[in-house]
């Protein structure tokens, strides 16, 4: 049974003062381009639908002191387009030209991609490699949420009924990278996905990383135990086959009907240490075993 | 049912107000009102068939929620057509380059290609591609939809060397 409600949020303080009062009943829409589906598909029903793509305070892509914020609001296509991003948070930005098609991009938001939980969505591999910050209100009170902690499953997050993304901010570093495998160039799902961030000192020991894979569990997800072969290591022949082995123990794929689950196990190994010395600033081939 | 809701949108170039339940696709609430140039595909984004502009960027009216665009600009490859020079030089390449057969995917992949166009897009196949990787098309094999874009694309001044 559809029975909806339309309202538009002209600003930040009106869409929490909305959600604050319809609670249960509150449907954000940004781009639409989950929620049309979900609506048509019948998943969704029974909802005042709050309009903030018109939202102007949601939108943008700021950089201040060697941090980055995203608004919630910014499209991907924003992202895609970006010599700043491309620049300092080259993970994020390769993820944007990535990510289905320049038309659909146009409408889809960053905000929508997070929230919305997929396990492929593609701009989570990256924003958890970078250690990003999501930033999210509520009617009077705002909160910081750490990346890594944010989603809880598949389309599950820790937002509540009544709260609102306002942006994702991070660290920049232009030593990260994204690669997705899909099954086909433009409009794929990802099939793989993985992101890393590094950060090394003077003699090429890396300091500090993070790796991140998408569609390899219920949620995208860091790989700790990938992190940990490479922390405080130089990147040779044998760390990177220790890298590779470490993968298996982050992952939990399943069958779908993009790939089977052996087929993830094999892949994204791979990936992570494609990104990983891409990162690193060294070609993937060289030093590395196949 | 669903209550209908006053949606004022500015469509090719004219103020209009809709009628049109609070979930409708953007897509839904022109068909509705006869704007038949805008064509309904898959009504899931993967098509692009159902291609307009909105606010002078290319989007799939399907997967466009109708009321979150209340007051803003929307034009579709007819209005276009009769009004835009760019459009109607895409349009014409569509015919002499002969890139259409059935013509359903045709609207939707001017709007993508004006939206290509309007944004800088230069004479280069891979690009042109990439423009129009939101649109299928189960009849031409693409080769002379990029051709016709191509010619645009060169015409306007924008080879690359
Ligand atoms: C053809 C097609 C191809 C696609 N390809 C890809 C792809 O390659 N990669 C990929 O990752 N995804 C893809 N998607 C999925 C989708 O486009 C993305 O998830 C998109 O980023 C969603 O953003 P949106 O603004 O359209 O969200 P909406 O549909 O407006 O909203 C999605 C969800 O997020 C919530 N929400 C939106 N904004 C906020 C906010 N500020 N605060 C709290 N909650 C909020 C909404 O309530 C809703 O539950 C594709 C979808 C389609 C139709
Ligand atoms: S009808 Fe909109 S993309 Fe197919
Ligand atoms: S001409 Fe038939 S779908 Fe493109």
């Amino acid at each position: 049974m559809k029975n909806f409600e339309f309202i538009k949020a002209p600003d930040v303080k009106a869409a929490l003062a909305l959600l604050d009062k319809e609670k249960d009943h509150a449907y954000l829409v940004a781009g639409s381009t989950n929620a049309m589906v979900d609506i048509r598909a019948g998943k969704v029903n029974d909802r005042t639908l709050i309009g903030i793509r018109d939202i102007d305070a949601l939108s943008g892509i700021k950089f201040s002191r060697g941090k980055i914020t995203i608004g919630a609001g910014t499209t991907i296509s924003e992202i895609a387009n970006s010599a700043l991003l491309a620049k300092k948070a080259p993970a994020l930005f390769q993820a944007a030209n990535d990510f289905a098609d320049p038309t659909t991009r146009n409408s889809a938001t960053i905000g929508g991609n997070i929230a919305n939980a997929s396990p492929a969505a593609d701009t989570a591999p990256p924003l958890l490699a970078l250690k990003a910050e999501v930033i999210i209100a509520k009617k009077g009170s705002k909160r910081r949420v750490p990346m890594e902690d944010f989603f809880l499953g598949v389309n599950k997050t820790v937002l509540e009924k009544d709260e609102l993304i306002l942006a994702v901010e991070f660290s920049a570093n232009p030593h990260s990278a994204f690669y997705k495998v899909g099954l086909r160039n433009a409009m794929a799902i990802s099939v793989v996905t993985a992101a890393a961030s590094v950060r090394k000192d003077r003699d090429g020991k890396i300091t500090d990383v993070a790796i991140a894979l998408g569609s390899v569990a219920p949620k995208p997800v860091r790989a700790y135990n990938a992190e940990k072969a490479v922390l405080g290591k130089k990147l040779d022949d044998k760390v990177i086959a220790d890298l590779m082995k470490a993968v298996a123990k982050d992952i939990s794929p399943i069958d779908d009907v993009r790939a089977s689950a052996e087929y993830r196990k094999d892949v994204a190994p791979v990936i992570v240490k494609r990104v990983l010395c891409k990162s690193c600033g060294i070609c993937a081939n060289e030093g590395g075993t196949k | 049912m669903s209550n209908l809701l006053p949606l004022t949108l500015k469509v090719n170039g004219e103020e209009k107000t809709f009628l049109a339940s609070p979930h409708a696709s953007l897509l839904r609430v022109l068909r509705d009102n006869y704007y038949w140039d805008v064509k309904c595909g898959c009504e899931e984004g993967d098509c692009g068939t159902c291609t307009v502009l909105l606010d002078g960027k290319a989007v799939k009216s399907c997967i466009t929620l109708a009321h979150n665009c209340a007051g803003h600009e929307v034009w579709t490859d007819k209005g276009l057509g009769y009004n835009d020079e760019i459009t109607r030089m895409i349009q014409d390449a569509f015919v002499e380059c002969g890139s259409i057969q059935c013509g359903f995917c045709t609207p939707g992949m001017i709007v993508a290609a004006k939206h290509y166009i309007d944004h800088g897009g230069i004479a280069d196949r891979k690009e042109i591609r990439k423009a129009i990787s939101g649109n299928l098309c189960r009849c031409t094999g693409y080769n002379k939809i990029v051709d016709a874009i191509y010619k645009v694309a060169v015409e306007l001044g924008r080879e690359v060397r």
